[in-house]
């Protein structure tokens, strides 16, 4: 290790005094170590939520519902509002300048753009 | 101002006895730790773990935290991106979890063989029990802690601002966070989250588009936008607009204040060392070369033509004298006397006579006119050698017919290459009319010429691009949208449309119902006859618009000194380096932030811009009052009149004049709010954990081991904190 990483101490150290099992022995080499981890969606499955009473909060209830409110539609380039919308690249757009940016657009960036709003296509 | 991470090893843990409790602030963006009682916490960093690989020694190792990122260069860190052990606000992944429990309390000072400290740590809202019991359980097992107790940070924080007199005991707190946002009312102090309300929104998602977008705005300085440096941007200049679609009308309209709202990011540039124009003395050096070398050449090409002269002089003296022999031989001789030189007869030595003195003329460098004499001398030899083509076909014997027939055939070829030739010469002359002409125009009125070569320029390269387009988007929809047929809104050209009926006809209207294309040989011939209509039709109609093109781009090259030549920049994808139209200048470094400024933050009142589709931060206020269900008009008062945010994403500028003006579209009118913002959004939840867990009634709320092990899970998931003490 270069002097300077051992004085910052930036790397942890493998043997604690303070720990019981230490972590070397709870993660042998060698083994797969992420995979056994649920996700959120795994642990919330797991929970079974239905089965408690629909009165006690726990974490899918309290949720909030999707907004009440009118859609705000602005423009995915510029931010301005924008009451306009391409059919073929499904962008919004504020005005004739820059639908003129919209059309020049490659393909790579026109789905990113809309991987923004959560509108791209995706092919699994 | 940006976060600062602190973890100095803390040398005073032993002083500390076994009942002071260890307070950790456990947050999906940064973990903070220290003793209970203290106003600040003693070790903060982000919460993030690395595993890379030592490039020296090739072990793989573990770093907690961000780090100064010079350092970080004696480790490969190409496969191990910064992991965290939280997904959304729950934490997952223990693993990681212990990695940064052990620099925790590795830095807090910790020795000894375990935690001998009662521990109180904090959760998110309604915490999914597994996720409790793996998190008791890494603290009993592990670290041998005697005691254990989760909190909510909102509350906490929230309980630390009552006790200082910013808000009531009832009320609501309105927490944005890295990951998620929560609305929580509180009433008679302790939170009730029947009525809690969350949103899967925070300022990691900030970051996010403000990343993204600055990217896709600047694609040639994307590497310059890294995360961390993209959050440092969002907390220096992002502020929440009081009305969206009012102040984005300001940048739209381009007024003055838009400008001075507009912040502007100078990359570090250094301009291009300028080349002097070379001195007088390098000209004439230069000059001076080169007369040299054009000296050198020339008289290597003297050099040869006179040798090649003298060649052909000696070959020409050489077949005079052998004519001279042939004649002084008869006749009958002449075949054998002929063998040893390499000719067959008298004719084929006078031919290349002929031949080697025209070569010799032209060497010497003679007027063409003379040539062009010689050349009309020999066809006219020629038409004397016609005899027979005039004399009328019955006069003639058969085989005379034949040979009229040859030399017909012969005389139609020399007449059609001398009318080749005559076109070309009169092709010739037009062409040079037309240039003198233009150079007069030229000559007389420099300028408007100019401007008329410089119009049907722009003309000509729109045309041709927007033809290349159109083609390359007809090949791009027909490769995307819809295989091999047509996208919406497509007007076919002439050869597709061609491609289509062949298709449909010849390909499928073999006999009734059975489809038999293939089975003969020439079926295939047919994407032969397809691809043929489509090369000529595309080629034909740009070719003389594009030579065109190339004719004025050279013409206008030469005499006007500003123009430059439009490059081929093709419509597929811009390189990731600015495309060279003219110098790079400042300005092209520059980052300017102007619209992002609000558009950024503006998703957390409305997550759908990011395609969430949930309520954003003033709507949730509305919800969760809802969600109480009490139609104690006057508790909703109380509430809406203490409402307090805290939560690190709630210190923009203008929130919460923006979350007071939300609240009260949705309240009725004239009714009571007040927001105010805590002392100290982002360190307040540890403040308030600590003065929790320096009370004398702490231990009361806690679980021991035993407990644990005796109630087991069910227990866990019903334990609460009771937050009044």
């Amino acid at each position: 290790m270069e002097p300077e990483v051992m004085k910052a101490e930036l790397v942890l150290p493998t043997h604690l005094s303070f720990k019981r099992v230490q972590m070397y022995e709870k993660y042998p080499k060698g083994q797969a170590r992420g995979r056994h981890w649920k996700h959120l969606k795994q642990i919330l499955q797991a929970e079974n939520f239905q089965n408690y009473l629909a009165d006690e909060p726990n974490y899918v209830n309290i949720e909030s519902s999707p907004s009440m409110h009118p859609c705000k539609r602005i423009c995915d380039i510029t931010g301005f509002e924008a009451p306009y919308f391409d059919p073929r690249t499904n962008l919004r757009y504020a005005s004739a300048d820059i639908f003129k940016i919209v059309r020049s657009l490659p393909n790579e960036y026109v789905q990113r753009y809309l991987a923004l709003r959560n509108a791209a296509v995706v092919l699994k | 101002m940006p976060f600062i991470s602190q973890f100095h090893r803390q040398s005073d843990y032993n002083y500390f006895s076994s009942t002071t409790p260890i307070v950790i602030d456990n947050g999906a963006s940064y973990f903070r730790i220290g003793w209970a009682g203290e106003t600040d916490p003693r070790v903060i960093f982000r919460n993030i773990v690395q595993r890379p690989r030592h490039k020296a020694t090739g072990e793989t190792v573990t770093i907690v935290g961000d780090h100064d990122p010079a350092l970080l260069k004696y480790f490969d860190c190409t496969r191990s991106g910064p992991r965290s052990a939280f997904d959304s606000n729950v934490v997952y992944q223990f693993e990681i979890m212990e990695y940064i429990l052990d620099f925790g309390f590795d830095r807090l000072g910790a020795n000894g063989s375990q935690i001998d400290h009662p521990i109180l740590i904090t959760e998110c809202v309604c915490n999914p029990v597994q996720s409790r019991c793996k998190m008791a359980e890494l603290l009993f097992e592990t670290y041998g802690v005697p005691s254990v107790a989760f909190g909510v940070d909102a509350a906490f924080s929230y309980k630390y601002n009552q006790r200082h007199g910013i808000c009531d005991k009832d009320g609501l707190a309105i927490c944005p966070g890295f990951t998620t946002t929560h609305v929580i009312p509180f009433i008679d102090g302790e939170p009730v989250y029947k009525g809690c309300c969350r949103t899967n929104i925070g300022g990691f998602h900030v970051t996010d588009y403000l990343k993204q977008l600055l990217s896709l705005k600047y694609p040639h300085h994307m590497a310059r936008f890294t995360w961390e440096k993209v959050e440092d941007l969002k907390m220096e200049h992002c502020y929440i607009a009081p009305d969206y679609t009012s102040e984005a009308r300001l940048f739209q309209k381009g007024t003055k204040e838009a400008e001075d709202k507009t912040r502007c990011w100078q990359l570090p540039w250094v301009p291009p060392p300028v080349e002097e124009p070379p001195s007088e003395e390098e000209i004439a050096r230069k000059a001076a070369i080169k007369e040299r070398q054009g000296q050198r050449l020339r008289e290597m090409a003297e050099a040869k033509r006179s040798s090649r002269i003298n060649e052909l002089e000696n070959q020409l003296r050489g077949m005079e004298f052998l004519l001279q022999q042939l004649e002084q031989v008869e006749e009958a001789e002449i075949p054998s006397f002929l063998k040893d030189t390499g000719y067959v007869s008298k004719q084929e030595i006078e031919s290349s006579l002929v031949k080697v003195t025209l070569s010799l003329r032209k060497a010497k460098g003679e007027p063409k006119a003379e040539q062009a004499e010689v050349e009309e001398k020999s066809d006219s030899s020629m038409n004397e050698k016609y005899p027979l083509v005039n004399i009328p076909d019955n006069m003639l014997t058969p085989e005379q017919i034949k040979e009229k027939r040859r030399q017909l055939f012969l005389k139609t070829t020399s007449d059609g290459r001398q009318r080749a030739k005559q076109k070309r010469q009169e092709e010739e002359l037009e062409r040079e009319r037309k240039n003198q002409l233009d150079e007069e125009k030229r000559l007389e009125n420099p300028e408007l010429y100019l401007e008329q070569m410089r119009v049907k320029y722009k003309e000509l390269s729109e045309k041709v691009e927007q033809r290349k387009r159109l083609k390359a988007n007809g090949n791009h929809s027909n490769g995307n949208n819809v295989p091999g047929g047509v996208g919406r809104g497509e007007r076919l050209n002439a050869a597709q449309r061609e491609r289509m009926r062949l298709l449909t006809t010849a390909a499928f209207d073999r006999g009734k119902g059975e489809d038999t294309f293939g089975a003969k040989d020439e079926d295939w011939q047919l994407y032969k006859l397809m691809s043929k209509d489509n090369d000529d039709d595309d080629d034909e109609g740009l070719d003389e618009d594009e030579v065109e093109l190339a004719q004025i781009s050279s013409r206008l090259q030469e005499i006007d000194p500003a123009f430059v030549p439009k490059l081929d920049v093709g419509p597929s994808q811009p390189a990731p380096e600015i495309p060279r139209f003219r110098p790079l200048t400042k300005e092209d470094f520059q980052i300017l932030l102007g619209v992002e400024r609000f558009r950024c933050p503006e998703i957390l009142f409305h997550p759908n811009l990011v395609g969430i589709d949930q309520a954003g931060l003033d709507e949730m206020a509305g919800v969760s009052i809802r969600r109480l269900s009490t139609k104690d008009q006057d508790l909703e008062e109380r509430l809406t009149s203490s409402i307090l945010m805290t939560g690190g994403s709630c210190l923009y500028p203008g929130m919460s004049e923006r979350l007071e003006a939300g609240i009260r579209m949705i309240r009725p009118c004239g009714s009571p709010i007040k927001v105010v913002r805590a002392l100290d959004p982002i360190l307040d939840a540890w403040r308030g954990a600590s003065t929790y867990a320096a009370a004398l009634q702490f231990p009361q709320q806690t679980f021991s081991r035993m407990d644990y092990y005796e109630k087991g899970e069910d227990w866990l998931r019903r334990y609460q904190f009771c937050y009044t003490l």
